[in-house]
């Protein structure tokens, strides 16, 4: 059984359709790349997903359970966490704290949640930085946060969105060498990406999203072949 | 409990109780009865402050309808003391009651908007009450308000434990509030339910999707901020034996609240009582004037001047004005309150550093 079905979803804003019926399914302990060009709906479909908007049509199944009209907080706590696009680091509160943020979901004791916080906050490699303000963490550094923090929910499915965007190339090997060691830790990924070399490298299959409706699915290889996301990206003549 | 004490140092925990023994001690030595009466105002205000910085310092949702909750409290233990004769010691919990119950209600509605909607809500919602009291004339007394003529003694066992002629028993009680208060805030910064306030303080949407659920924890956080603050409106009914819609359930009143945590520093614990002993002083020593009595009285402006005359005519009366002005000035030149602005000038410039 998949860790989650999407089936048909559709989310339309007034007469726009941002997605429209979506329809994949991810297996356990893979890493599924969505891509698409800008506006093709990826963080729509997330915030469908998790439970930000409800959507329009179609349903989300995770884990062999329905998720319609389940709040984000109920779809965490279920095990399946998000990342932002554009990083939310709690600012006021210390690298600590914004990890113990997270792994609260899981105990009521505060003793129980620094100590998860400091191990995710050693794999992230955020070790150095965890007594200083969140909001003083330079961008690369406060993606890394952001990843740490959703770890420390424990999650059995994590959805990233754009953790490698606006980071130098080194900053973005890192993350990819911890993408892959999340993959080690049997947690299923979904990551939405724009840079292609990194997202051919680690996803496992990869769905193509474009004006809001699936275009392709398949292998990186059978992606960067499909004639259709070619013209997608590049435009057809 | 060891890991509830570990947050503090020995000497400040030493401090602490030292101030807190002082506290107890006073009303022994100080024997003037407008001193206690400040003191009173003051622990009222850090009462009120207090609760409020649990729900705008710490989660975030600034409310300027909080006049509300400490209308709740008034106005119900006024009731029962003198439409009931249920003396105020037992009015106080039905106060308290009340609140909760009106804040769940005013949460359960104004929790659904965000930001300055949620403040444009809270004020909307407090002036509902300020209405209502004003025109349920049968049940409030209306716009006359109500007068306490005689509180009951208190008696434990037959022997009269205080009959509340003097000032004193009140000083306790504002006291035993403020420290209870100042204990509730402490035990929430250091639990599990104060990282969750402060995640929504910080942000929201990132709160919700780390599994915590808005809608529960800001209607805790309204919720306990309520409760405490119908004690210090119980208390102050009690005390000053009058309350009408105009005092009590005023505009005024609620952003006096939010103004003595602005003053003193939002979201920390001790910000509240600095601003209450920063605002409380400040507004009677304006009120009666004693600015330009002692310019006046020293010799540096002769009463018979144009400025002397000025002093004694119209700055009296421009109190609100010049309370007002000082207000914007130390919100403009310290935005973190007295409290930030004192730990900047201790660390130096930590943002920098960081």
């Amino acid at each position: 059984m998949p860790i989650l079905e999407i089936k048909h979803i559709s989310k339309f804003f007034g007469g726009l359709s941002a997605n429209s019926d979506v329809s994949f399914e991810i297996g356990h302990g893979m890493i599924m790349g969505l891509i698409g060009p800008n506006g093709a709906g990826k963080t729509t479909l997330f915030n469908c997903i998790t439970g930000y908007y409800p959507p329009s049509r179609g349903d989300v199944v995770f884990d062999g359970r329905s998720m319609h009209g389940l709040q984000p907080d109920k779809v965490c706590k279920l095990g399946m966490a998000r990342t932002w696009q554009k990083v939310r680091p709690l600012a006021g509160m210390s690298v600590v704290d914004n990890v113990m943020v997270g792994a609260l979901c899981r105990t009521n004791s505060l003793k129980k949640a620094r100590d998860m916080a400091m191990e995710q906050i050693m794999v992230v490699g955020l070790g150095h930085r965890s007594g200083f303000l969140a909001g003083g963490l330079p961008i690369g550094e406060r993606k890394k946060l952001e990843v740490a923090r959703v770890l420390a929910t424990q999650p059995k499915l994590l959805l990233l969105d754009e953790v490698m965007g606006g980071l130098n190339p080194a900053e973005s090997e890192e993350l990819i060498q911890l993408i892959l060691a999340i993959k080690n830790l049997g947690i299923t990924q979904m990551v939405i990406e724009h840079d292609m070399k990194a997202i051919m490298r680690i996803s496992d299959r990869i769905v193509v999203l474009n004006s809001g409706e699936k275009l392709a699915e398949g292998t990186p290889r059978e992606i960067v072949g499909n004639p259709y996301v070619v013209a997608a990206y590049l435009g057809s003549e | 409990m060891k890991p509830l004490f570990k947050n503090i140092g020995v000497l400040p925990a030493m401090a602490g109780l030292v101030v807190i023994v002082l506290l107890f001690l006073l009303p022994r030595f100080v024997e003037s009865t407008y001193a206690l009466h400040i003191m009173i105002l003051i622990f009222i205000s850090i009462v009120m402050g207090s609760s409020w910085n649990l729900l705008g310092g710490y989660t975030g949702q600034y409310s300027v309808g909080h006049c509300a909750y400490f209308g709740m409290g008034a106005y119900t233990t006024m009731m029962l003391m003198q439409f009931r004769q249920v003396p105020p010691w037992l009015g106080i919990w039905v106060g308290m009651a009340v609140a909760l119950l009106v804040a769940l209600i005013i949460g359960s509605i104004c929790f659904r908007l965000r930001g300055p909607y949620f403040v444009l809500a809270s004020i909307a919602v407090a002036e509902i009450f300020r209405v209502s009291a004003l025109n349920l004339k049968d049940l409030t007394n209306g716009a006359e308000g109500i007068l306490a003529t005689d509180i009951p003694p208190l008696k434990i066992g037959g022997t009269i434990i205080t009959d509340f002629s003097s000032k004193v028993p009140f000083y306790y009680t504002g006291l035993v509030f403020v420290l209870l208060v100042i204990l509730v805030t402490w035990l929430l910064q250091n639990s599990k339910l104060g990282y969750y306030f402060q995640a929504i303080r910080e942000d929201q949407d990132a709160a919700h999707s780390l599994g915590i659920s808005l809608t529960i924890y800001k209607n805790v956080a309204l919720s306990i901020s309520a409760v405490l603050t119908s004690l210090a409106g119980s208390l102050y009914a009690v005390y000053v034996g009058f309350i009408d819609p105009s005092t009590v359930l005023a505009l005024d009143l609620s952003v006096q609240i939010v103004l003595i945590c602005i003053i003193g520093g939002i979201g920390t614990i001790f910000g509240p009582v600095i601003g209450a002993l920063v605002l409380v002083p400040l507004s009677e020593a304006l009120r009666s004037n004693v600015i330009g009595e002692s310019l006046i009285n020293s010799g540096v402006v002769s009463a018979d001047s144009a400025f002397g005359g000025f002093l004694t005519e119209n700055l009296s009366h421009a109190h609100v004005l010049i309370y007002g002005v000082l207000v914007v000035v130390v919100i403009l030149f310290m935005p973190d309150g007295v409290l930030g602005f004192a730990k900047k000038l201790a660390f130096g410039k930590r943002k920098e550093a960081a």
